[in-house]
């Protein structure tokens, strides 16, 4: 199968189950009487994407880019750094309430230059330290953002 | 209307004037330079990726540094198209089939240098075209109701499908309806009722538009780098461009000259288009050059043509300047960087349309004024600095690809501070890199998206208007107008197949060879 056809197989199966959904929309007694509901639209933009990814697994693929197959397209790339890093995107929305900004930032880029192959220490420190306390002091004292300190600062007693 | 436009024309020059502005326009050209000419990355994450900034700025203020990112990046494009031969989006693709070539013959600087005349002039002539259109326009769509918006949202949305590549209307159009069933992510804001929220409290308000650009963009442009191994970045020799290279002679000056006053006002009037965008400016106006060049100069082209340098250069700023025509004057974005700064508008509190041109004159005008500066600026400051900007290119990508990522993780977090939307981000992130991997295009999503909200609206109001009835799409001249021209360009692409069908089979006349 081409990887423009998985792509629509994929976005048919999303939108038979938005349709779906969208029938557990609740309704007031007085607004099921109304011709556009809050379900109107869900409705019509369900139909459109089933008969849209519909038409593209049927018709023959046209564009010359979209008709290798997912597994030609994605041969040779580098799948486990860009698995790592999306982990470690995870991780840092995970820690971050409880490290606060400076250190799970500084821990999230020196992370990030690792997974990519850097291997430098003082590059990496000087290229991460400076720009994390650089972004921090201008949003605290320049623009006045108020950014909390991390949860583990009070369990330690330090704030 | 003339008495209005030159009192408006005396607000954007005084708004454009106070110290502040001029320090963004400066800061957006350069922020956008830089932005865009790093590899993968273009126009919309360079303004996603500012948009945070702009949060604590006055809307003009914000608008006008926006706007300056927004041209900066088109021109930063050119710069790794030339180099590296790696564009950083689609709009700047043209501009590498002669740039690199000639980077290539032992000319960087010149190209570069044609690249910036050749941008400079795009951008101001179309300044000065979007500078009597977009009033007349806005003039014009005051008389617009509800079922003119909802027929001019749909032409948006359309247009955008029937402006993709071959094959690529269909995709298009799905990524556009799955846009829209993302912004009906939320509350119903007529009813107060909840739509696919899960029970979670953070979906109450609807996905964030900010959190949906970048995680759609900004992630997966640099996931992608990674991905594709792309070492583009570390491959670049900044030492052969000096200052002495960037001269361009008298002679070349006036060989270019016609080619550039083409290209702006084609590029202008394509950009005006809703949907449309700079990348469609850039490819018309190549094609038109070549068109139009004797035979001789025709073979340059592709292998380092002065001309075929120049008209895309000038076609894509020319194109984004027109762009704002449609954002400005009707509230619909012309384009996936106008849509992400429609929503910049929206946040603001501001709405875009034809009452921003009586009810915000400082912004409309504002915005206006200041691409003549940006434009300038954009010269004045790149010329020098092209040589400086070549060596950031070699910032490895073992460095720039986990600072990209910081910077679109902390650009929605530092507006909302909420570590769910970074977990909501990675989300997003994977799920648009799946479909960028299945080929399917982004910018229609991001577009469908921002104007989910407001089409339904739309389509609300009009339908009360009428009884419930449909009639509204047919009864009144302009929707029904409008409707016709939407319903032209989504049969273009199927009409344009028939005709290539018809030429192929139809035997050659006799002869000739």
């Amino acid at each position: 199968m081409t990887r423009e056809k998985t792509g629509a197989l994929v976005i048919l199966l999303f939108s038979v189950a938005y349709g779906l959904l969208a029938t557990k929309i609740p309704l007031s007694f007085l607004s099921e009487q109304e011709v556009f509901t809050a379900r109107t639209m869900p409705y019509a933009l369900a139909v459109a994407g089933i008969v849209l990814s519909l038409a593209i697994i049927i018709l023959p693929t046209v564009d010359p880019e979209g008709k290798a197959s997912l597994g030609e397209a994605t041969k040779g790339m580098d799948w486990s750094t860009a698995i790592l890093l999306v982990v470690l995107m995870l991780v840092f929305g995970l820690i971050m309430k409880w490290l606060g900004f400076i250190l799970s930032s500084i821990l999230f880029l020196l992370c990030g230059f690792r997974i990519l192959g850097e291997t430098r220490i003082r590059l990496m420190l000087f290229s991460a330290i400076p720009l994390v306390l650089a972004l921090w002091c201008i949003m605290s004292l320049l623009l006045g953002v108020y950014i909390a300190p991390g949860e583990i600062f009070y369990q330690l007693g330090v704030l | 209307m003339w008495d209005g436009m030159l009192t408006g024309m005396m607000t954007g020059i005084t708004t454009t004037l106070i110290p502040i502005n001029i320090a963004m326009v400066l800061m957006g050209c350069f922020a956008g330079s830089f932005i865009g000419m790093l590899p993968g990355l273009g126009p919309i994450t360079a303004v996603a990726l500012m948009i945070p900034i702009t949060y604590g700025l006055d809307p003009t203020t914000g608008m006008v540094l926006l706007a300056g990112v927004y041209y900066g990046a088109i021109f930063g494009g050119s710069t790794s198209s030339i180099l590296i031969n790696a564009p950083g989006e689609a709009a700047t693709v043209a501009t590498a089939l002669d740039g690199y070539p000639l980077a290539r013959q032992g000319y960087p600087g010149k190209a570069l240098a044609i690249a910036a005349y050749a941008s400079f002039s795009g951008g101001t002539i179309a300044v000065i075209l979007l500078m009597f259109f977009a009033p007349m326009l806005a003039s014009i769509a005051t008389s617009f109701q509800s079922a003119d918006y909802f027929a001019l949202m749909l032409l948006g949305l359309t247009a955008v499908s029937a402006f993709a590549g071959r094959g690529g209307v269909l995709k298009a159009l799905l990524m556009v309806v799955v846009g829209l069933m993302l912004s009906t992510v939320g509350t119903d804001q007529t009813s107060g009722i909840q739509r696919f929220t899960f029970g979670s409290l953070e979906l109450l308000d609807g996905i964030e538009f900010l959190l949906l650009a970048m995680a759609t963009f900004a992630l997966t442009e640099a996931l992608s780098i990674v991905l594709k191994r792309d070492a583009s970045s570390d491959s670049l020799n900044p030492k052969m461009i000096g200052f002495k290279s960037l001269k361009v002679t008298k002679k070349e000056f006036k060989f270019i000259l016609p080619t550039i006053l083409r290209s702006s006002l084609l590029g202008f009037f394509v950009g005006v288009l809703p949907g449309a965008g700079a990348t469609l400016g850039s490819f018309m106006a190549y094609g038109m050059e070549r068109n139009l060049a004797p035979k001789e100069e025709q073979k340059k082209f592709g292998k380092g043509s002065l001309r075929g340098l120049a008209a895309p250069e000038t076609g894509n700023n020319a194109a984004s300047s027109g762009s704002f025509v449609p954002l400005l004057t009707l509230g619909i974005p012309g384009s996936g960087t106008t849509a992400v700064m429609l929503g910049a508008l929206i946040a603001y509190g501001i709405e875009p349309g034809p009452r921003m041109f009586v009810e915000r004159p400082d912004v409309f005008w504002g915005v206006i004024m200041s691409m003549y500066l940006g434009n300038v600026f954009l010269l004045i400051l790149n010329l020098p600095l092209i040589p400086y900007f070549a060596r950031l290119l070699a910032i490895p990508r073992t460095l720039m690809v986990p600072i990209i990522l910081f910077f679109s993780l902390m650009g929605v977090y530092l507006v909302t501070f909420n570590d769910f939307d970074i977990q909501m981000m990675v989300f997003f992130c994977i799920a648009a890199m799946a479909l960028r991997l299945m080929n399917f295009p982004m910018a229609p999503l991001l577009l469908g998206f921002i104007l989910g909200g407001l089409m339904e609206d739309n389509l609300r109001r009009s339908l009360m208007i009428y009884d419930d009835s449909m009639a509204f799409m047919w009864e009144r001249p302009i929707t029904l107008g409008i409707n016709l021209l939407t319903l032209f360009i989504l049969l273009l692409p199927a009409a344009r197949t028939l005709w290539e069908r018809f030429r192929r089979s139809s035997p050659p006349e006799p002869g000739l060879p």
